[in-house]
């Protein structure tokens, strides 16, 4: 491989970071205040997907606006899961089996109702941007891929403003430090838990929009995003935005480049072999294995040791 | 309200509980959909997947049976000696959710307790792979109409039989097809071939077929590339990076119907062109062509069946599908299960009564003369898997399809190489 075909591999790996973080963000919010691992987040990816798909069928609106109106709507639709099911949720420090039985039923629940509303055909949204792309030199950059990775970025950086510079960004940050302490300073942990399980919902809605203008999809879709949520999660930390951005591009290059870099293998003597695609699955649980063994906090816990260290 | 929420918040465990155990009863009423079952009644099983990733084709299936069985139930049913009359068909449909372990354990549980004479089921290949132990375990005759991989009849099983020639043919005619396009000049010799397939026996026939083609006419071909994926992947780009950096001159990929969308997408979207472009059995799928438009003109596929096929029984079939289903039949998935239903009819009357070993006896000897599929004549081998020829199809701009090789049964001219961007 030459160094255009590197940059090439580069760039995609880039592009896929941003699908990757952008389906993870809503789930790590929602671990890391109310410590749910929630297995519905499939359910809602799907739903966002439908969402811009009636918006562009019905009403000819660009899958691009439909995935933003979606954020407003899956909003306070996972308000109103959260006022329905999860705040009676017993409260605990770490995820419960009620919690993750909850979070599957509902999943299950969203997907038959899927089923029920747009039967079984794989579905899909096919605009003039979809299959075309920007080609810089040898290098060809699909439109669409781009405009997620836009679309991406620019959320995670309103979440980190959020996070950092607003009250509920400051009570959601007590509330994952110590949800004790924070509700002896007065922080309204059910109400923040509310929101964040809005917010949270309303990023899935988001990136449902966003994934459905890459893939086809059907009532099943979300299941293989969901496990790749799980190892970005671990990768990046429980609980932190920037770390999911880190262990979506730590994955995302992993996967990419993993199979297209002869790696030094010993057999027989040594010798550079290709890592065959059919294992590229192999890679992010392999990482999530040894993540969690060397480093249980996740790729930021080592990031914020060295700072405080310095 | 308040109050009541409140309840409901004390009291969630319990709650919960009686959900789930409300859920299990729910799940184990709709796992399978049957009717009253009566003494002048034939209770066949229908395993399939309609819903989950494999749901389209399993679909599809479901209704190429389901015609055969309402015909068969129109024309007074089966006559089965031993009984001293016609009884109709009783299907009792189960919904594997295109998982294989459950696919597995409906088969059992159709040939175990449901007191059903035979099981047709299998689509795809893993789901017909995990459903044909339970044949010989049971000594149920089962048909798959939806798996090919030669390795479900490799095993020495006495009880199953498949309609849908062997994978590996896709391979060889695919090749041959290529090959008669360099005979007549439309390509030329020595064709650098980029070979993707997934990660399953199907993929693995399919390679098998091309290379033994391709090996015994040497200069034809050069394959560069022999990768693998897995199944319902998500992401495609590494793997065509490969293809990419191969400068390969044809792609061939066999792959199911949504990663073969997933795939091709991304293919496209990463400016990649090929003289020749193929996903094994996938290509004409309406699914395909509204995800993707023109971006699916000129994929060429190795098909069980098309609709384009000049015998009257075809052309009926196509007519009585759509009168059944109310819509057309645009793919191949319906006409092997429909002859699968049809053959096994055939068999049970042969046979002359329910005995299940009687019937899977006549189902070895049964030939169906009047097939929809390609060669007219469905019978099955002495592993159990029939062998007839595929068609090759090309798409053409407009949602048009034509057959293209073989030439007796072409309805139109293959285009070669494929227009560039």
């Amino acid at each position: 491989m030459d160094a255009v075909e590197y940059l090439d591999l580069l760039l995609k790996s880039l592009l896929l970071a941003s699908v990757y973080s952008a389906m993870a963000v809503g789930m790590t919010v929602i671990y890391g205040v109310m410590k749910i691992v929630n297995l519905a987040h499939a359910g809602f990816l799907m739903l966002g997907a439908y969402f811009a798909l009636e918006l562009f069928q019905r009403f000819h609106v660009d899958p691009i606006l439909g995935s933003v109106l979606a954020l407003p709507v899956f909003f306070l639709f996972g308000m109103a899961v959260h006022w329905l099911l999860v705040r009676w949720l017993p409260k605990s420090d770490t995820p419960t089996l009620a919690s993750l039985l909850l979070m599957f039923g509902f999943l299950l629940v969203l997907q038959n109702i899927a089923y029920l509303v747009w039967g079984n055909e794989d579905q899909s949204i096919l605009t003039p941007r979809t299959l075309s792309s920007v080609q810089i030199g040898q290098i060809s950059i699909p439109k669409v891929n781009l405009v997620v990775f836009a679309a991406a970025v620019i959320c995670m950086i309103i979440l980190q403003v959020v996070f950092h510079r607003s009250w509920f960004g400051r009570s959601m940050r007590a509330l994952i430090q110590n949800p004790y302490a924070a509700q002896i300073v007065g922080v309204d942990d059910q109400r923040t838990a509310r929101l964040t399980f809005g917010l949270g919902t309303a990023f899935a809605g988001f990136a449902g929009g966003l994934l459905g203008m890459l893939f086809s999809f059907s009532p099943d879709f979300g299941r293989p995003f969901l496990l790749r949520s799980f190892v970005i999660i671990v990768l990046g930390g429980l609980e932190s935005v920037s770390g999911v951005a880190l262990g979506a591009i730590m994955l995302a290059l992993l996967e990419t480049f993993g199979i297209n870099v002869p790696l030094p293998v010993y057999w027989h003597g040594w010798s550079f072999r290709y890592l065959p695609p059919s294992y590229q699955q192999v890679i992010p649980f392999s990482l999530l294995v040894v993540v969690l063994l060397i480093l249980p906090k996740g790729l930021s816990s080592l990031f914020n040791r060295k700072w405080k260290a310095a | 309200m308040r109050g009541t929420l409140s309840f409901v918040g004390k009291h969630i465990r319990h709650i919960t509980m009686i959900a789930l155990a409300f859920g299990g009863i729910v799940t184990l009423c709709t796992g399978s959909s049957r009717a009253i079952t009566a003494d002048d009644t034939i209770n066949i099983g229908v395993v399939m997947p309609t819903t989950g990733s494999e749901s389209k084709a399993g679909g599809y299936q479901k209704e190429g049976i389901e015609l055969a069985i309402k015909q068969i139930n129109d024309a007074g049913g089966i006559m089965v000696k031993s009984k001293g009359k016609k009884l109709k068909i009783n299907e009792i449909f189960y919904d594997d959710g295109s998982d294989s372990k459950k696919s597995a354990s409906l088969a059992e549980r159709a040939m175990s307790s449901d007191n059903v004479v035979a099981v047709l089921g299998g689509y795809s290949t893993a789901l017909g792979t995990a459903e044909s132990v339970m044949a010989d375990r049971y000594k149920t005759p089962w048909i798959t109409t939806g798996a090919g991989a030669t390795a479900i009849f490799g095993k020495g099983y006495q009880y199953a039989f498949g309609t849908l020639s062997p994978v590996a043919l896709i391979g060889t005619t695919s090749a041959e097809f290529l090959g008669s396009l360099i005979d007549q000049g439309k390509l030329k010799k020595g064709l650098k071939v980029a070979i993707v397939v997934e990660n399953t026996d199907h993929g693995v026939d399919y390679v098998q077929g091309f290379t033994e083609w391709a090996n015994k006419h040497a200069g034809y071909f050069q394959v560069v590339i022999n990768e693998k994926f897995e199944l319902n992947a998500t992401d495609f780009s590494g793997v065509l990076q490969k293809v990419k950096n191969s400068h390969a001159d044809i792609f061939l990929s066999d792959a199911h119907l949504p990663d073969y969308i997933t795939m091709h997408r991304q293919y496209l979207q990463n400016g990649l062109h090929h003289q020749m472009v193929s996903y094994g059995a996938r290509g004409p799928e309406n699914a395909a062509r509204q995800a993707l438009g023109a971006g699916t003109d000129y994929i060429f596929s190795g098909i069980w069946w098309s609709n384009k096929l000049p015998y009257p029984q075809a052309k009926k079939f196509a007519t009585d599908y759509k009168a059944f289903t109310g819509h057309d039949v645009d793919s191949w998935y319906s006409a092997p299960a429909y002859d699968g239903m049809r053959i096994l009819a055939q068999a049970i009357e042969a046979a002359g009564s329910l005995d299940k070993t009687a019937i899977r006896d006549a189902l070895k000897k049964a030939q169906l003369k009047d097939s929809v599929l390609p060669g007219q004549v469905l019978k099955f081998g002495a592993n159990g898997q029939t062998e007839y020829p595929f068609v090759i199809t090309q798409n053409k701009p407009d949602n048009k399809v034509d057959i293209v090789f073989p030439k007796d049964a072409a309805t139109g001219e293959p285009v070669a190489p494929a227009p560039g961007k």
